[in-house]
């Protein structure tokens, strides 16, 4: 039997398509590039020429002998390292309770951690202002009444070395504790049995097998703090300066005073950047380390620690602790609101809505901050989750030939300290031929910028979960790369988009370390304009604007973890 | 123009000789014609819609000063921006830099800044007619380039609550007593013109060695001259080394426990011109504002909340010393100019921030 | 070496009784399987033994001490027990020799001895060129070995196996059955083994019992189950049956489809419905009417018939519209649609309880 086949010319399109993907992914390769490239080029052209234009390593030999520059490095380490420390100590034993034991209301706990970390740090040094200057703190004030002191004692100085790390610390543990949660989640149940049934106790077991596999998240929990520490902006500006110190980002935020020495402060931001960068390969290092993940099938959920009649002194103490952050600052800041002096306690007798009056009818201001803070953070929102889809879309299923580059782009800004990033954006939006210092897109870039390793790691997490199949399926129809994406992949990932848009929006609400280097009174956001009111000591003011900002946030992640199928996850991912 | 208060004599003896002050720097001889406020002005002002003032002056006054102007000339809306002088200087010259222009009427506590802005051609010429009429010489630019907005002095306060009056400092030099040590609050000279100005005068009338034992004090360091009043009524410190009189002055009237000293050494005068700038966004409106800062209404404004006037016909409020009998320290902007940088490295050195 | 009993055994989440009023006694040194479909109870039964779990009623007894009451329960580390996880469970931060070794450091043993017996079980596993290496660089056998070493070095008295076979690939899950067997036979523990794979439990059981939601359906030896099926589920859920159902006649006969089916097993009550069960492989075809037998001969059509090289698939449909699978040997082909008897041996016909 002769069977012939008439083979056919390949099928003319019926209708000619454009596929979008290339194109689109190219460009948004490029705009990574620019974002991140640029301004850390020009911060090392800036570092390295003097005022003139000529090459020099003068800067750098200035950082390296001036008094000026070494007090504050010293300061930043002390603080550092102090600050993560306590972070550890407090937050690894509160991980534990919350993850691992039967402490009671631990979802609570875990909202009031998440609560710390929305507060912005700069609002929690205000607020600690308030309760903890020596004499006119309010707590200092109840130490008085309570054990009828001099006048001059305190109980409390926050403005002192130890005060700033003390409010640092505040901010800065649930980096910590999110970290070590998460791990102790993770932790398979069996680990724990097995070692249960082979003898071990409780107690046996945590020290031979939960610690151990918890402590790679616990190291990166530190070096996390340890950064954030070191890179932070408002709260040393506002407490360091009554304190009589600099710390280093102070210190490079004092260059720019007229006249501004660029050059210097670009070199003092490189060793910045360089520490950033060593301690994240570290983190890296350590939480990537052979075999601390999950072998095997079906794991178990963990079994509980009984902690018996300790389980409410546990809690207490972890509510002990959280008064810090969440409690105390919030109730302090309530007071400013509605006292006339700050350092007065509110009664019903002298209660008076002045500052809110103040804020919203008088301060001319805050409408034109309001609405760029809503701007910024929308757009923010909208145009860094579109990218960290398509570039972890690009990622996860190596799209394009250069993938592996582009991931390490976007999370590379994750190394760069807000400060740094600020005088980076100046140095290149200030000269042609962008000048865009000024506008609300120098702005716009910065916060971009920022978020977006954070965004892009959220995403990558939700890609892996979508079965690559579900979009050959889609392609195999005819469908661009494109096109599959937006109508299959994202609306799959619709809950971790959404959930990554709001978190953007807190994020950038809080952000200043970067604005502070960017704004112009046209561009001028909330935070920086809590800046600048406590420069004059305007408190009552500042407690006004804080309180907005924190309801909106509150507002935003209570939105969050009402999306079915996200709320309980936000910690995971944070 | 006699009478209680400010007279062309005070100015003379307070600002020093005509050869120094910060209004004798010329570019031409004659001055330019006085403008008055007219339909047409206000007119094109509302058409703008829009000022925006750039000040250090302490914000509750200066949201007060926006509204009042706001409330005669409905339509046009004043945006305040307010932060330390030496900011806003750094401020407008990073915006000039960049070409961006976003300022309309400035006015600064560091009157060295208009010498600078002159110099660089940046100020637009603007005679408000109040100034031409009732306005001394000595307080207004040759060339029309500015003017004496306001004036303060930056002097020594103390908590009453936590200090008694037989007990508190008289002079400077007292402050250096050690029962004051941790007591102190004070204001910088890198954010605050009011304290660069009064950091320059005292530098050169009393000296340096001043300083250097006053940074053994302890003291708390804030940024803004408005600062230490607030700090004073709060009770977080008893006694200031520096401060703007009027802020405090405002705290005593409203029931604040604070009261202001003025030093035998003498008190530092601090003299705030206002001006606008040649490529001002909203020109017109500029002019008019600028009209009504010099105007009688706004200079009363200034005086009720404790600020001292130049004006011909504006005496001083009741109850707030005059000016005559403050033994005031002579400022000198082109000085400031030129040693500022100095004057602020040598304090950082001395105070380490 | 003691025996385990489970008494009345009960454990509810909610409303929902996950174990239901289980009673089991596993004589010293038997190997018992808890064999039934996901959800059937088998797993928290296995973890209730271990003392992971405690019961909402009922008892577990070990020997002569009651372990796990509603009112109190040991520990697992107090049971002396050994349990096999079926994701293994290994420590990823320790070697292959630190994990087999966790238990016998517990036991406070001598570093030369534990040394030995390491060395020792590694040897029988087979393991004894990867002591220094991690599970992570070990392959899924190599893994589950290592749980087999680390839960067998210890001597326990109970020994605990939790679908240990799940995670490995069809040749060497048939391998390690036997293993298991074999070991059970060398160190006779009271071993509790649960699976849901039928195979499995037929190879390595002394005793298999099926749970279905919560309950023990069936305990039996594996030959009893298979032959004697009591129930439709087990009848299902062990070998391959045929599900017939019909209307009682007498308390040895049914009606299937107007034909009188003898049957055998527990006394039918007249009048009632009635199920039986019959292997695929007990039902002979034949293409002519078989002379005279009118009883347990069932008229059907071919439906389907699929060559499997060693045996015929034939689906074929009698007079009611029920669907019955058979299997022959492969040398008769009868084509589809074709008209066939079927023939029911009585003895192979067994009646399932309700």
């Amino acid at each position: 039997m002769n069977l012939t086949l008439a083979v056919s010319a390949s099928p003319a399109r019926s209708t000619f398509r454009i596929d979008w993907s290339r194109p689109i992914l190219v460009v948004v390769a490029a705009a990574l590039c620019l974002l991140v490239v640029l301004p850390l080029g020009w911060l090392v052209y800036y570092s390295l020429h003097d005022r003139a234009g000529g090459f020099t390593l003068a800067n750098f030999a200035q950082l390296a002998t001036d008094p000026t520059f070494l007090d504050p490095l010293v300061t930043t380490a002390i603080l550092a390292i102090s600050s993560a420390a306590i972070c550890c100590a407090v937050a690894a034993p509160m991980g534990w309770l919350v993850a691992r034991t039967d402490m009671p209301l631990r979802k609570t706990v875990r909202a009031l951690v998440m609560a710390s970390f929305v507060t912005p740090p700069f609002l929690g040094a205000v607020a600690w202002e308030l309760l903890a200057a020596p004499n006119s703190g309010l707590l200092n004030k109840i130490f008085r009444a309570a054990t009828g002191a001099e006048p001059d004692d305190y109980l409390f100085n926050i403005y002192t070395l130890p005060g700033l790390i003390f409010v640092i610390a505040c901010y800065t543990f649930p980096y910590v504790f999110v970290l070590v949660a998460n791990a102790l989640d993770r932790i398979p149940g069996d680990l724990e049995d097995a070692s249960s049934i082979l003898g071990g106790s409780a107690w046996t077991t945590a020290v031979r097998v939960t610690i151990p596999l918890a402590m790679p998240a616990v190291l990166a929990g530190a070096l996390i703090a340890f950064l954030q520490a070191m890179t932070l902006f408002g709260s040393p500006a506002i407490l360091a300066l009554p304190a009589g110190f600099h710390t280093m980002t102070t210190k490079i935020w004092s260059l720019f005073q007229y006249p501004p020495k660029l050059e210097l402060a670009a070199a003092a931001s490189l060793p910045l950047l360089a520490v950033t960068v060593a301690l994240l390969r570290a983190e890296s290092f350590l939480l990537g380390r052979r075999g601390y993940s999950v072998v095997g099938g079906r794991q178990g959920d963990p079994r509980r620690v009984r902690l018996g009649p300790w389980r409410w002194v546990a809690f207490a103490a972890t509510f002990v602790v959280l008064l810090n952050p969440v409690f105390l600052p919030y109730g302090a800041l309530l007071n400013a609101v509605f006292s006339h002096v700050p350092s007065e306690f509110v009664s019903f007798d002298n209660l008076t809505l002045h500052n809110i009056k103040f804020v919203f009818f008088e301060l001319s201001a805050t409408g034109l901050a309001f609405k760029n803070t809503l701007i910024l953070c929308t757009s923010t929102a909208t145009i860094g989750t579109v990218m960290a889809v398509v570039i972890a879309y690009m990622t996860s299923r190596k799209a394009i030939a250069w993938h592996r580059a582009l991931g390490f782009l976007a999370t590379a800004p994750v190394a760069v300290p807000g400060i740094v990033l600020g005088v980076g954006l100046f140095l290149t939006y200030t000269r042609p031929p962008f000048v865009l210092y000024g506008t609300l897109w120098i702005l716009l870039i910065a916060f971009v910028t920022i978020v977006l390793p954070f965004a892009y790691q959220q995403l990558q997490s939700a890609f892996r979960v979508v079965n690559p199949d579900i979009e050959e399926a889609s392609r195999i129809l005819g469908a661009t790369r494109l096109g599959t994406l937006i109508h299959i992949t994202a609306p799959l990932l619709r809950t971790s988009v959404i959930a990554t848009w709001c978190f953007i929006f807190v994020g950038v609400i809080r952000e200043l370390s970067a604005a502070i280097m960017l704004f112009t009174s046209e561009t001028k956001v909330i935070s920086v304009l809590i800046f600048d009111l406590n420069e004059s000591g305007d408190l009552g003011a500042i407690a006004v604007i804080g309180i907005i900002m924190l309801v909106v946030t509150f507002a935003v992640v209570v939105l969050v973890n009402r999306i079915p199928g996200y709320g309980g996850e936000r910690l995971r991912n944070a | 123009m006699g009478g209680v208060g400010v007279s062309r004599r005070t100015i003379l003896k307070a600002s020093g000789a005509a050869a120094v002050g910060v209004f004798a720097s010329p570019i031409r001889a004659a001055a330019p014609e006085p403008a008055s406020i007219t339909p047409d002005l206000i007119e094109a002002a509302k058409k703008e819609g829009k000022v925006i003032y750039y000040t250090s002056m302490d914000l509750p006054l200066s949201e007060r000063l926006a509204k009042a102007f706001e409330a005669k000339y409905p339509g046009i809306a004043v945006r305040v921006e307010r932060t330390g002088a030496e900011r806003v200087f750094q401020r407008v010259g990073q915006e000039y830099a960049s070409n961006i222009h976003a300022v309309d009427v400035v006015n600064s506590s560091d009157a060295s800044h208009f010498i600078v802005w002159k110099r660089d051609s940046l100020l637009a010429s603007f005679v408000p007619e109040d100034v031409a009429k009732y306005y001394p010489v000595e307080q207004r630019d040759r060339d029309g380039m500015f003017a004496a907005f306001r004036a303060s002095l930056s002097v020594i306060g103390y908590n009453t609550r936590l200090v008694k009056p037989e007990d508190a400092p008289k002079s400077f030099a007292d402050l250096l007593d050690p029962k004051w040590a941790g007591k102190i609050v004070k204001a910088h000279p890198g954010y605050s013109g009011t304290i660069m100005t009064a950091t320059y005068e005292m530098s050169r009338d009393i000296g340096w060695d001043y300083f250097e034992k006053l940074a053994k004090q302890r003291v708390m360091q804030v940024q803004s001259a408005s600062d230490p009043p607030k700090k004073l009524a709060l009770g977080e410190r008893s006694v200031m080394a520096d401060g703007n009189e009027y802020v405090l002055f405002q705290l005593k009237e409203s029931g604040g426990a604070v009261e202001p000293v003025y030093p035998t050494e003498g008190t530092p005068l601090i003299v705030s011109p206002n001006g606008l700038f040649k490529a001002a966004p909203n020109p017109n409106a500029a002019r008019l504002f600028q009209s009504f800062c010099f105007s009688p209404e706004c200079q009363q404004l200034m005086i009720d909340g404790g600020m001292r006037s130049f004006h011909g016909q504006i005496k001083d409020k009741p109850g707030h010393r005059p000016l005559d009998d403050v033994k005031a320290m002579k400022e000198d902007a082109a000085a400031v100019e030129q040693h500022g940088d100095e004057i602020k490295a040598h304090y950082v050195k001395i105070f380490r921030v | 070496m003691a025996s385990v009993e489970l008494r009345n055994l009960t454990k509810r989440y909610a409303a929902l009784a996950v174990v239901d009023n289980v009673s089991l006694r596993i004589e010293h040194g038997v190997l018992v399987c808890l064999l039934g479909p996901s959800g059937c109870g088998k797993t928290t039964t296995l973890r209730l033994i271990a003392g992971f779990v405690e019961p909402s009623a009922g008892e577990i007894v070990v020997g002569d001490r009651v372990v796990s009451s509603a009112a109190r329960t040991l520990p697992p580390e107090a049971r002396k027990m050994s349990m096999i996880f079926q994701s293994y469970a290994l420590w990823p931060h320790m070697t292959v020799a630190d994990n087999v070794a966790y238990g016998l450091k517990l036991r406070k043993l001598g570093r030369a001895e534990i040394a030995k017996k390491v060395s020792a079980i590694l040897t029988t596993t087979k393991l004894a060129n990867l002591a220094e290496r991690y599970p992570g660089e070990l392959s899924g056998g190599q893994q589950q070995r290592v749980a087999l070493a680390r839960a067998l070095v210890v001597d326990p008295e109970t020994l605990l196996l939790d679908e240990p076979l799940s995670n490995l690939d069809a040749n060497l899950r048939e391998e390690m059955r036997f293993e298991v067997r074999r070991l059970h036979d060398e160190y006779r523990y009271t071993t509790v083994y649960v699976t849901h794979d039928q195979s499995e439990a037929m190879t390595t059981a002394d005793l298999i019992a099926v749970m279905n939601g919560g309950r023990i359906e069936q305990l039996g030896s594996p030959e009893d189950i298979y032959a004697r099926p009591r129930s439709e589920f087990v009848a299902r859920f062990i070998g391959s049956s045929n599900i017939i159902k019909g209307l009682a006649l007498d308390a040895g006969h049914i009606t299937v489809a107007g034909v009188p089916v003898s049957c055998t097993g527990a006394a039918l009550a007249v009048g009632r419905d009635a199920a039986i069960s019959i292997r695929q492989h007990e039902i002979r075809v034949d293409t002519a009417q078989p002379a005279g037998e009118r009883q347990n001969v069932l008229p059907a059509v071919v439906a389907r018939n699929v060559f499997l090289g060693n045996s015929r698939d034939y689906m074929v449909e009698i007079g009611d519209g029920t669907q019955i699978r058979v299997v022959t040997p492969p040398g008769e082909n009868i084509a589809q649609g074709s008209k066939v008897w079927l023939r029911l041996p009585a003895e192979r016909c067994r009646v399932l309880e309700a």
